[in-house]
């Protein structure tokens, strides 16, 4: 019995009733169609209500905030119409911090993606232990992201961290990683570490790969690789496209560079050394460090449209390539 | 047409509701706002205090509800949310605020409450007793240190001196420097040099570390001891170009570039000087008279530490000024100002003040609370004598109120960095700062209008 069947079951007059007219005794009559609207408002109105409430209010507010120079506190702001927009197309600090969150998105997303496939791909087989490696695995993607920083800034340390020990202990030149121009990869350790959130959806799209269809492959002469690469990646392709699109808009909005810096409160965004001032990094000084409220509000609003297009295009360029394995029968 | 109560709910109604549930939920949230600061509470007038943690400890709010009959209600110190409270209209009653830099800031945008008229009528904070530091808190709508009063500070230091671990210099073969007389910025430098430990690339020790409270006071305070100023007589613009400013920059960028202690390239992982000084790896510190509080229960590192004067440059003027002077302010817009200057007098003039006196975590702001500075101990009789000498030298240096000291921070930690790599001369940075900061003052001086 399909959805359709279930609904259209469901719209007939009530068994009790045997005429299909309502007791006497009953109010205004509600049909079924009602009553499975209602229903369905009523369980998504606390989600719906808090979307327009906290996400779509404050947009809002933000995009009018944009048309201005309001600095939150001073009597005096004015409207600007596109005067802001017009700024940062002509400011080449936000062009800088935008071309390095762009870098390190593909640099990030794609190495985060290969890193947990291939831990997903080690801990599918059958090891010994393999529930603790998964959970060893998983573990530093539970980490808050206060304590990974602080963590990541105590190892990497210049005087006193553990990583330049290890190089001094070789006799290797301690490095500065928390500066320029070093920092940029403590930051892509940072996002590796926590590959693990990408390895267990990957493990779940990996189990869900048909056994038979590497059977055959095997029976077939198909080595492991060319079975990985045309039968485990074309299946797990909408995993993997799933993982792409929520990782880049992760990456352009990434707060771990202002964890690692040298004060790592949100007044302290300007001591993030240089290789590190990704676009978000530069929304958080105009809002707190210079109180331009109206600016900064403008650079969200063209990081919106730009996470929109960019995400439209990651669909488009890869609608040929990501296979999805729909029943057949299930459009019947 | 009137829906009738059987049919469905459209999707534009649902949203036209959800939209209506939403400004009532908004009118809710703007309404539990408001429950901060309503005024009175129970049996007692409610002040609420925006501070941060440890300015006012909970056992003396309790004492406070018993000594005053007043309910205090701490709510964190947060610039985001006191920005939102102010626009909002439901300001805390009084705010933690930075005296050297926060006031003229938002006394220029009038939110903040004039106090002479509570002052005058004070028995507890008269204003001859009043140390010079309070002038800090003094705007008349240009100059800062000049005209009404708009808060008090709850105890401060000249923040250009420095402590010194004699232990280091011992360890270098340096000389101790001075506790009565300057030495000058070239030597301090010098200093450094000498004292810094160095290994396999790893600073060991650092030899010092000279960043002021902000890089704006800083830089302003250094100028100042050049002989010039950073502000234009208006305070509409900076000149990084000037010989005395130039000065300032050029040794700030020769103290980043050579290493000797914490910069924006070289960042200390404990953010501030204290962990760093107390584990023995901090020959100098550029903090002032404060720093006690943490060094003075650490009797081993306290029998090593001298506080020294600020340094001046060769033939410059010799001025030690506060770079901070942290108090509470009134807002305006606050709900309940009598019971707020009563929580004020009390914070600054009773109990509270008599405890941070003794504490050792800053110079009280009431002359009359002087004799409470803690001197039992060899050690701190050597700090508090070179402290006293020092109070001759007391200026307040002016700061703009078209931005804040964050905003000069953020601007120069931006631009800065290249110089102290040598990646561009100090004349390219002097006139970078110039352009970024007198833009960010340009736009702070048409929203003060």
């Amino acid at each position: 019995m399909t959805v359709d069947q279930i609904s259209s079951v469901a719209d007939r007059p009530s068994a009790a009733t045997g005429t299909g007219r309502a007791p006497a005794t009953a109010g205004p009559r509600i049909s079924m169609t009602a009553r499975r609207h209602r229903a369905f408002y009523m369980f998504t109105s606390p989600w719906i209500i808090g979307f327009l409430l906290l996400t779509v209010t404050p947009m809002v507010y933000a995009l009018w905030l944009s048309f201005t120079t309001f600095d939150g506190i001073s009597p005096n702001w004015k409207y600007v119409g596109l005067g802001n927009y017009r700024e940062l197309l002509n400011d080449p600090v936000t062009w800088d911090a935008l071309g390095r969150a762009g870098l390190f998105a593909v640099t990030s997303v794609p190495l985060s993606i290969i890193a947990g496939l291939a831990l997903a791909v080690l801990v599918n087989r059958p090891l010994k232990a393999r529930g603790l490696f998964r959970t060893l695995l998983y573990l530093p993607a539970v980490v808050p992201p206060v304590g990974a920083g602080l963590a990541f800034k105590l190892l990497f340390d210049q005087n006193s961290g553990a990583s330049n020990g290890v190089l001094t202990f070789f006799g290797i030149d301690a490095v500065g990683w928390l500066a320029d121009p070093y920092a940029r990869y403590v930051l892509l350790m940072t996002v590796l570490w926590a590959a693990g959130n990408v390895m267990i959806i990957s493990l779940a799209g990996l189990q869900d790969v048909p056994r038979e269809l590497h059977e055959a492959a095997r029976i077939d002469g198909a080595s492991a690789w060319r079975t990985f690469r045309s039968i485990t990646v074309p299946l797990l392709s909408p995993v993997l496209l799933f993982q792409t699109v929520t990782g880049m808009i992760a990456s352009v909005q990434t707060i771990m560079p202002l964890l690692l810096a040298p004060l790592g409160d949100t007044g302290g965004v300007t001591t993030v050394p240089q290789s590190n001032y990704l676009y978000m990094m530069h929304v958080f000084a105009q809002y707190f460090a210079l109180g331009r409220y109206g600016y900064a509000s403008a650079l969200l609003w063209v990081l919106f449209v730009l996470i929109l297009v960019v995400t439209g295009l990651i669909f488009k360029f890869t609608s040929g390539a990501v296979f999805y394995n729909v029943d057949p029968e299930a459009k019947k | 047409m009137r829906p009738h109560a059987g049919a469905s709910l459209s999707r534009r109604r649902f949203l036209s509701l959800s939209a209506g549930g939403t400004a009532v939920g908004a009118a809710a949230l703007s309404g539990c706002a408001m429950q901060v600061s309503s005024g009175v509470s129970g049996s007692g007038e409610t002040v609420t205090v925006m501070v941060k943690s440890g300015d006012i400890l909970p056992e003396q709010v309790q004492q406070a509800k018993k000594d005053l009959g007043i309910k205090i209600v701490l709510v964190k110190f947060d610039i985001t949310k006191l920005i939102a409270m102010l626009t909002s209209g439901n300001p805390p009653d009084l705010v933690r605020g930075v005296g050297a830099v926060d006031l003229p800031y938002f006394a220029a945008r009038d939110v903040a409450e004039e106090l002479d008229p509570y002052f005058a009528r004070s028995s507890v904070l008269k204003p001859e007793d009043l140390d010079p530091v309070n002038d800090l808190w003094r705007f008349d709508g240009r100059t800062q240190g000049k005209g009404p009063r708009y808060g008090m500070a709850k105890d401060f230091s000249q923040d250009s001196m420095f402590w010194y671990n004699t232990a280091a210099f011992d360890k270098g073969g340096v000389d101790y420097p001075s506790e009565t007389e300057p030495v000058t910025y070239e030597e301090w430098l010098d200093n450094a040099k000498r004292l810094v430990q160095r290994k396999s690339g790893q600073t060991t020790v650092f030899g010092g570390s000279f960043n002021g409270l902000t890089r704006a006071t800083l830089l302003a305070t250094m100028t100042a001891s050049a002989g010039g100023s950073l502000f234009s007589d208006d305070f509409s613009r900076v000149d990084f170009t000037t010989p005395e400013a130039r000065k300032a920059l050029a040794w700030y960028m020769d103290y980043a570039k050579t290493k000797v202690g914490p910069s924006l390239i070289q960042p200390d992982p404990n953010g501030w000087d204290g962990p760093t000084y107390q584990a023995g790896r901090l020959a100098m510190s550029n903090a002032g008279y404060w720093m006690g509080g943490m060094i003075y229960p650490d009797k081993k590192l306290a029998k090593v530490s001298r506080l020294a004067p600020a340094p001046m440059f060769a033939g410059g003027e010799r001025i030690s000024a506060c770079q901070g002077g942290t108090g509470l302010w009134m807002p305006r817009g606050a709900k309940n100002k009598d019971a707020a200057w009563r929580v004020f007098e009390w914070f600054f003039g009773e109990e509270p003040a008599k405890g941070r006196a003794s504490g050792g975590w800053g110079i009280p702001t009431l002359k009359s609370l002087r004799s409470l500075m803690p001197a039992q101990e060899d050690y701190q009789k050597r700090v508090l004598k070179a402290q006293e000498n020092e109070l001759k030298h007391f200026s307040v240096v002016s700061f703009t109120p078209y931005t804040t000291a964050d905003a000069i921070d953020a601007l120069f930690n931006q631009i800065a960095p290249a110089a102290m790599n040598g990646q561009i001369s100090v004349d390219t940075l002097a006139g970078r700062l110039n352009s970024a900061i007198n833009e960010q003052l340009k736009r702070g001086k048409e929203q003060v209008g």
